[in-house]
């Protein structure tokens, strides 16, 4: 699971653009048997094991946050658009452009030349451009063209015994997390849904509710953490090595309170490290999914990512581990039935 | 209006996403007069009364009520909240709260070192439910679990105040209708879940209902309080047939059918145009192929505080209201 | 087809947004020159479908247009008006409006003049609640003739021939794109088609209020076309906001499905049409947007006509660059064919 997670964090798939991703998971799921998967317009790629009981539906995000090359100006340099990112985190960053991988960086004006309140004053997105050592406009227009997707280029790492660094962690991690589940079989229709553009508004699990109309679906994601020292009680909404965190509550998705307790119960008898995410804010594609058609009941579990939608975040793996381990339980002792 | 079934609907509780205790009392009521009564994914409570047009209309209106969420306890037992729905925390500190269990607490706001409660804000609100220490208070209460003001009934003549008008007051103006109403069509009264926080039980159980025409019944503000926002709706003078507010545009046929249905029985209406806020109206017809919908608002002062204050004629005629929309035989159409 | 004939009727309708059927009324007695094929949804979504065999292309313009509301009508019957779906209120003290009551009045939207204001108050815009509108009228007349509900429009003057080919008027956002839909129609009527095009004059697109996500459930296309228009560049606006009047602008992005902006630019590109990107991180802001996420999701694009001064009464486009849509759309239709699903394969 931990290799997985380390290539899956190196690809890069900046919303709108999952192809790799998917290509990435799809090669590496082909040879489950009994699995049938489809990719559908928006790009979710929608995996099947059919089975006898009732529709679940497992889902993780594909997409990164990241940025869309928006034009060239006469000096060569790239203007960008994005989505999710605070410009703070960008500045002095190396980035590459495109299904060619054109190299750049971030830059911004060098400290000398900083007047003390340009110092203070937080750069914005429309201050900085992407710099790939292009003579003038022409000459970037040869490289790059209007549209094509800019990732970040922060290899995965190793921190000590159980943390990793890498981008995108959020939501990749879902997604190691649930290839590693479609080698198992459950008693159930199971369906496992790698979906798209979540970073946009919770888009590509629109569609893909509508193509399943589960039963029951459980969303596995990133999510903040912001155990730093600076943080009180009440505010650090998830901490990392504390467990899978189980979602109440976000801005999308009331959890249904017997999910949530079902959750929890499963994660105490099978002796699951866990935490309640402890926050409100935030949204994920339980959201659409709870609400599409009839309805259905989804929950929420979340490994805990500090500085999330930054190029670089850290996680633990203990939590990853424990979100699998959550997520198995609930599934092979079908405890699905008990929210239907 | 029965009061005895008003009082008990406006008393239970019912938060957003923890609307079964609501359920279970509208339910009584309202199934010894329909044919059948059961619970959706979403927790929606839907009652059906059969018809033979084979046409079906939905009524609509919210069980849940605005509340706070436990998202941590801290070591001295106070317990950390956040908003579910629309709380304003001025309003919100130095209420009386009271959980799912029956767990009693009251609010307040840190940093009363640094600013007035006029300055209060959500994260800095907390519960106090009496305890000394974290261990004492999880007895009592999880993270997760939502409480509510405590929920009054005051009579001031033909005005009634109380904590859950919004949308409470809905609920048993449609259960009423449901006793009192004839109808050629099916009819399903639909108790949605999840208004507050931004309409979500309203487009599933419409999915399935997949209704000619939806009628919801909400609360809506009025212009007739000391400098407030000008409205041409007031309290006493009717409900209301609404034209449109932040989630839907009422269309004009629809419209013309509940005007001519409250024309022909001489019941008062008046115009609604709300500024602000949203209704199960519109993610209704946001459904499937696109539904007809409409909406029949209660003019009410205060609301999302716990004095949601309506007039008893303005509910009585929403009753007939509803009763003669759907007494028609002939329903809005393209 | 006469195009500046067709903008002509089109635009002198009122169609504020959540009361299209005037406009509607209009585009089926167009739609009737080249289909029987006509149906209306219970949003009022208007339809014409060309052709009988083959995947189904949803082509959407919205015929809705921003305008105001009564919300009271004061003691005086002077009226209180309230913007329906993002009317610039600066753009309202001065103009002349119709109030669209049991009769149509003639009308002007009123605010204190600047000579008995203080004067950094006459510094600031007007806002909405500071304005009235005026029928001239006593009050006695206006309270039977006007209720709050009623919609208040600009006055429907019909559009004029600029230099250049370029004309102005009101409400050319979105009834230019419906002209554009009149004009594909055209086209392709004289060809031989394998695909069918579904033309869709959608409602609400101004609120939001889901008329292109109730058209996709009732039209079921296999791929869809939305259509608006965008900024063109006028003085103060930004590099990479605007498409110059004379391009057509195709829109890439998440939004936009990456084989139907190949299929767009293709067609373009096969007809020597002069098009620029319009690069869209996220929400573009039209009918793609709500129309790519339903069902099961729709292979979406989206074409847009470069516009100057949009929202208000003096909205400016070239009537070329209106053909050129047209032109760029039929291509799209006359490129689809039995092997439509390989041309939107995502590349895997």
């Amino acid at each position: 699971m931990l290799r997985r997670l380390e290539e899956l964090s190196n690809i890069n798939g900046v919303s709108g653009d999952e192809g790799k991703v998917r290509r990435y998971i799809k090669e590496a799921i082909k040879d489950i048997p009994n699995v049938q998967m489809r990719t559908d317009t928006m790009g979710n790629l929608i995996v099947h094991k059919k089975g006898q009981g009732p529709k679940v539906m497992l889902a993780a995000h594909m997409d990164e946050v990241g940025m869309l090359v928006l034009g060239v100006l006469d000096n060569g340099l790239i203007a960008y658009s994005q989505r999710g990112l605070d410009p703070r985190v960008v500045v002095s960053k190396r980035v590459v452009i495109g299904d060619d991988m054109v190299e750049g960086v971030i830059g911004a004006k060098a400290i000398h030349l900083q007047t003390r309140e340009e110092m203070k004053a937080a750069l914005a997105h429309s201050e900085l451009f992407v710099d790939i050592g292009a003579k003038d406009k022409d000459d970037a227009l040869k490289y790059v063209k209007p549209g094509d997707h800019i990732a970040f280029t922060t290899r995965f790492k190793r921190l000590g015994e159980s943390k990793v660094l890498g981008k995108a962690l959020d939501d990749r991690i879902g997604c190691a997390v649930l290839m590693e589940l479609i080698k198992n079989t459950y008693e159930c229709d199971f369906y496992a849904v790698f979906t798209v553009q979540e970073e946009l508004g919770l888009r590509g699990a629109m569609a893909a509710a509508y193509a399943v109309q589960p039963d029951a679906a459980l969303i596995l994601e990133g999510t903040v953490a912001n155990d730093t020292p600076d943080a009180d009680d009440a505010s650090y909404a998830t901490k990392l090595g504390a467990g899978v965190a189980i979602t109440f509550m976000d801005r999308a998705t009331i959890v249904n309170p017997n999910m949530f307790k079902l959750l929890a119960a499963t994660a105490k008898e099978a002796n699951i490290k866990w935490q309640p995410r402890q926050t409100t804010s935030g949204a994920n594609d339980a959201g659409p999914i709870h609400q599409a058609c009839a309805g259905c009941v989804a929950g929420s579990l979340a490994v805990p990512c500090r500085y999330i939608h930054s190029p670089a975040s850290i996680a633990d793996i203990n939590d990853i581990n424990s979100m699998y381990a959550l997520a198995d339980a609930f599934l092979k002792n079908k405890k699905f039935n008990e929210v239907l | 209006m029965d009061k005895m079934m008003m009082k008990d609907i406006l008393k239970a509780y019912g938060p957003s996403g923890r609307e079964a205790q609501a359920a279970e009392v509208i339910k009584q009521y309202v199934a010894p007069y329909v044919d059948e009564v059961y619970t959706d994914a979403m927790g929606s409570l839907i009652a059906h009364k059969k018809g033979t047009s084979g046409k079906k209309i939905m009524l609509s209106a919210h069980m849940d009520q605005i509340g706070l969420i436990v998202v941590a306890i801290d070591d001295k037992g106070f317990l950390r909240v956040s908003n579910v729905g629309g709380v304003n925390p001025i309003i919100a500190t130095a209420r009386e709260v009271v959980f799912e269990n029956g767990v009693k607490g009251v609010t307040y706001f840190e940093n009363t070192s640094k600013h007035g409660v006029n300055e209060a804000k959500m994260k800095e609100l907390y519960v106090d439910i009496g305890c000394t220490s974290r261990e004492e208070a999880e007895k009592k209460v999880s993270v997760g679990d939502m409480a509510v003001y405590v929920t009054n009934f005051v009579e001031m003549g033909d005005r009634l105040s109380s904590g859950a008008m919004d949308d409470r007051i809905c609920c048993a103006v449609m259960a009423e209708a449901m006793k009192q109403m004839k109808s050629e069509h099916d009819v399903y009264a639909v108790f949605t879940v999840q208004e507050e926080v931004g309409c979500r039980g309203a487009g599933p159980a419409a999915y399935a209902i997949e209704p000619d025409l939806n009628i919801s019944i909400d609360v809506c503000s009025v212009g007739d309080i000391p400098e407030c926002d000008k409205m041409a709706v007031s309290l006493g003078c009717g409900p209301t047939v609404k034209v449109m507010d932040s989630s839907v545009i009422v269309p004009p046929v629809v419209r013309a059918f509940m005007e001519a249905a409250a024309e022909e029985d001489n019941i008062p209406y008046q115009r609604e145009v709300l500024r602000g806020g949203g209704t199960d109206t519109g993610a209704v017809q946001r459904t499937r192929r696109g539904i007809l919908s409409g909406c029949v608002s209660i003019p009410t002062r205060y609301i999302h505080t716990p004095v949601e204050t309506v007039d008893i004629k303005d509910i009585d005629n929403a009753v007939r209201l509803l009763c003669a929309c759907l007494k028609r035989k002939e329903l809005p159409h393209r | 087809m006469d195009v500046f004939e067709a903008l002509s009727a089109l635009t002198t309708k009122p169609g504020v947004t959540g009361n299209e059927v005037a406009v509607s009324e209009v585009v089926k007695g167009y739609y009737k020159a080249y289909t029987d094929d006509i149906f209306i949804d219970p949003m009022g979504n208007t339809y014409g479908r060309i052709g009988d065999h083959g995947p189904t292309l949803l082509v959407q313009a919205h015929m809705d247009e921003v305008g105001m509301m009564v919300t009271a009508v004061e003691d005086n019957g002077m009226l209180r008006i309230r913007s329906v779906a993002g009317v610039d209120p600066r753009v309202l003290p001065g103009s002349e409006v119709l109030v669209h009551g049991k009769k149509v009045l003639n009308a002007v939207v009123g605010a204190i003049p600047p000579h008995i204001q203080q004067p950094e108050d006459a510094k600031k815009s007007y806002s909405i609640d500071e304005l009235v509108c005026d029928t001239g009228l006593d009050a006695n007349e206006v309270k039977s003739l006007v209720r709050v509900g009623d919609n208040v429009t600009f006055a429907l003057l019909p559009p004029m021939k600029l230099k250049n080919n370029i004309v102005a008027g009101k409400t050319f956002d979105d009834r230019a794109c419906i002209t554009v839909m009149l004009e594909a129609m055209d086209i392709l009527k004289k060809m031989k088609l394998d695909c069918q095009v579904v033309f869709c004059a959608t409602v609400q697109e101004e609120c939001g209020g889901g008329g292109a996500r109730a058209s996709v459930w009732n039209a079921k296309p296999d791929l869809a076309i939305a259509m608006d228009v965008c900024h063109a560049p006028t003085p103060g606006t930004k590099q990479f906001d605007t498409v110059p009047i004379e391009k057509v602008a195709i829109t890439c992005g998440a939004n936009i499905h990456p084989k139907m902006f190949k299929l767009i630019t293709e067609a373009a590109d096969a007809q020597n049409i002069p098009w620029e990107y319009d690069v869209a991180v996220a929400h573009t802001g039209t009918d793609a947007w709500d129309t790519q996420v339903q069902l099961g999701g729709v292979p979406t694009g989206l074409i847009s006509l470069p516009l100057r001064y949009m929202h208000t009464s003096v909205e400016v486009i070239s009537l070329t660059t209106l053909k050129n849509c047209a032109k760029v759309i039929a291509g799209v239709a006359a490129s689809l064919g039995a092997d439509w699903e390989e041309k939107l394969c995502l590349d895997d």
